[in-house]
């Protein structure tokens, strides 16, 4: 797990201080709120629908027991009692109050976590792998890189107001679980003829105009990562558009350019750069490994072993994954279970998870880019223990990749920016398909809800992508099908006219007819999609005859 | 404020700039309510503007905004009925 520096615990503490200040001016009037606005927003301090919200880094989604623990101090403390984990591996309080804010900030520093950068067009708090370091098959372990990312982007001079956010993503395996081919740059670990370095992709995004990323440089030295890094952050401030809100991501700009264009003026870059300081040394890259190291875990012959509760049995099999270190397994915790918010835990159910995971995954914890928490190392002897405290706190539902494991941003319900809700599209889904059996018959299938064109709930890249759209005041959904974020990531195609909040439902429900009526023997629905196309959708859910 | 205005009559409403509440203008001044909210017509916009401004600068409230109302006096887009009544769903353990 990453530590901080004492550098890393000075500016953190000089930030709440800094922003304690600014919370008493704007109080006191000394700062008007155009004035206040951004300075706010810096320190991840939003105003939504009902109230402030506060956006909380959890860099590249890794949580320790303690810092679990405080947050769930801080839900029961200042807010509501419940916290939101985000698709980017964040958590968000829906219902702090401006005053108590730069406490929370100095609780939060207490435990080395901040809100820093999780707002504002900079570097945003960096994501990655949630099963990173801890699975087989991989190249490397992306999470030191991610540290090292971290350590160079936080409160780097020249990019703290780029034309737009910017979102980096870093994986270490073939299998993309960090959905890398979506984000600004997605950064891949690869072998290439016993030399291990990055495959570089830029210019990925969601939001109105969505495009997969294009892949940039096929292989990196890791030595040269910061100046790469720098050389196409530079770029994109130097070209990237600042005349239009719509047209000022990078996407846009490589778009515009062309991928070509982009790399020539990237690499012209690079190889001016005789910033030695950017070069990473051995020695540095070393000490940054050390931190995320494996705890002790002793190969263990321990099999995992059914039990004569069937519900265990179900949890174990789509729950539970092997570990990489034989006798362990790593347990995903499902946010979603029946009627309530995705990515939704209450304090209870928080501190319940730190002390499971102080007991019995060395107080270590994980967030997904799906919502869902993950319990890295469980010896296998211990994972009936385990599943019966999660029941206890009602976190069991043995769901993880199926149909009512659905991705949604906070929608109309809290965001001043949504179009139409997405949490209560999200629980009718959820409770229409509740059946397990009937869910794993389905399999594998990602549905992914949006409140709006922003994409916070990754609409674009869902099998099935739900958009909430605003049609003369009354809500409408648009289906999108075929997105994947995936290796193979692509962008949903929409199926037709958007439905009505009560007819959605049957819409949905039409569409897994036609993918069961359709499925070879274990065919899931993004192959099925891929093999009969779009058109017999369409005709399947518009035709009226049928 | 009141551009793009639509409609006849409108509730102001804003957010209580300490803690983030939502506010509605009333005859005792800013309720968490609706129920009491005053009920403007459209040509007394600018003077309740003016108010919104004071309280703006007192430091009370932060983005203030006419709310429509329907024909029965009610609020008129869904955002704006969330915003008065709450989340539409329960939340559980909470």
């Amino acid at each position: 797990m990453y530590k901080y520096s004492k550098t890393d615990k000075q500016i953190v503490k000089a930030r709440t201080k800094q922003f304690k200040n600014q919370v008493f001016r704007r109080i006191k009037g000394k700062l008007s709120e155009e004035e206040f606005k951004p300075l706010r927003l810096m320190n991840g301090l939003y105003l939504q629908l009902h109230a402030y919200m506060l956006r909380v880094a959890i860099p590249y989604g890794e949580l320790s027991s303690n810092q679990l623990k405080k947050l769930a101090e801080i839900a029961k403390k200042y807010d509501k009692g419940y916290g939101h984990f985000t698709t980017r591996q964040n958590i968000q309080f829906n219902w702090p109050k401006l005053t108590d804010v730069p406490e929370i900030l100095s609780e939060l520093a207490e435990v080395e976590m901040h809100a820093i950068q999780t707002s504002g067009n900079c570097i945003r708090n960096l994501s990655s792998d949630h099963l990173a370091g801890i699975i087989k098959n991989e190249v490397e372990d992306p999470r030191p890189w991610c540290e090292i990312i971290r350590k160079w982007s936080t409160f780097h001079p020249e990019f703290s107001f780029l034309p737009r956010k910017f979102k980096i993503a870093v994986t270490g395996c073939d299998e993309d679980r960090a959905a890398i081919k979506v984000h600004d740059i997605g950064l891949k670990l690869i072998n290439k003829n016993d030399r291990i370095g990055f495959e570089v992709y830029v210019g990925g995004g969601q939001g109105r105009s969505p495009y997969i990323a294009k892949k940039l440089r096929n292989f990196l030295k890791k030595g040269d990562l910061l100046n790469y890094l720098e050389a196409i952050l530079s770029t994109y401030n130097e070209l990237g558009r600042r005349d239009n809100i719509y047209k000022a991501r990078i996407k846009i700009l490589i778009n515009e350019l062309g991928i070509e264009k982009f790399k020539n003026k990237v690499e012209e870059k690079f190889k001016k750069f005789s910033n030695q300081e950017l070069i990473i040394k051995k020695e540095d890259i070393k000490k940054i490994f050390s931190y995320f190291q494996l705890p002790k875990l002793n190969k263990k012959k321990g099999i995992v072993k059914n039990n004569k509760d069937p519900k265990y049995n179900i949890w174990l099999k789509q729950n539970v994954i092997k570990h990489k270190i034989s006798g362990y397994s790593i347990v995903l915790i499902s946010l979603k279970p029946l009627g309530k918010p995705p990515g939704d835990a209450d304090a209870k159910q928080m501190k319940g998870i730190a002390k499971i995971s102080d007991e019995y995954s060395f107080g270590e914890i994980r967030v997904t880019h799906e919502q869902n928490l993950v319990l890295p190392h469980i010896e296998n002897k211990n994972l009936f223990l385990v599943w019966k405290k999660l029941r206890n706190l009602d976190i069991s539902t043995p769901n993880i990749g199926l149909i009512t494991d659905t991705i949604c941003c906070p929608g109309m319900d809290y965001c001043a920016l949504a179009t139409a809700r997405s949490i209560p599209i999200s629980q009718k889904i959820s409770n229409h398909f509740r059946n397990i059996e009937n869910q794993k018959k389905i399999g594998d299938l990602k549905i992914k809800i949006s409140g709006c064109i922003n994409a916070c709930g990754h609409h674009h890249v869902g099998n099935i992508g739900i958009l909430g759209l605003d049609k003369n005041g009354a809500e409408s959904y648009q289906i999108t099908l075929g997105g994947s974020s995936k290796n193979d990531a692509s962008i949903g195609q929409i199926v037709g006219p958007s439905f009505s909040e009560g007819n959605l439902l049957g819409a949905i429900e039409k569409i897994i007819n036609l993918y069961k009526k359709n499925k070879k023997k274990n065919e899931d629905f993004l192959s099925v999609f891929r093999r009969i196309g779009i058109s017999e959708f369409k005709k399947y859910l518009y035709d009226n005859t049928s | 404020m009141a551009k793009k205005l639509k409609g006849d009559f409108f509730f102001l409403t804003a957010n209580d700039l300490q803690t983030g509440a939502v506010l509605f203008f009333t005859k005792k001044g800013w309720l968490c309510e609706s129920s009491d909210a005053i009920k403007i017509p459209r040509e007394r916009i600018e003077h309740y503007e003016k108010i919104a401004r004071k309280y703006e600068d007192d430091c009370r409230i932060i983005s203030p905004f006419f709310v429509e109302l329907d024909e029965s006096g009610g609020i008129k887009s869904l955002r704006d009925k969330i915003r008065n009544k709450g989340i539409t769903f329960k939340l559980k353990n909470v």
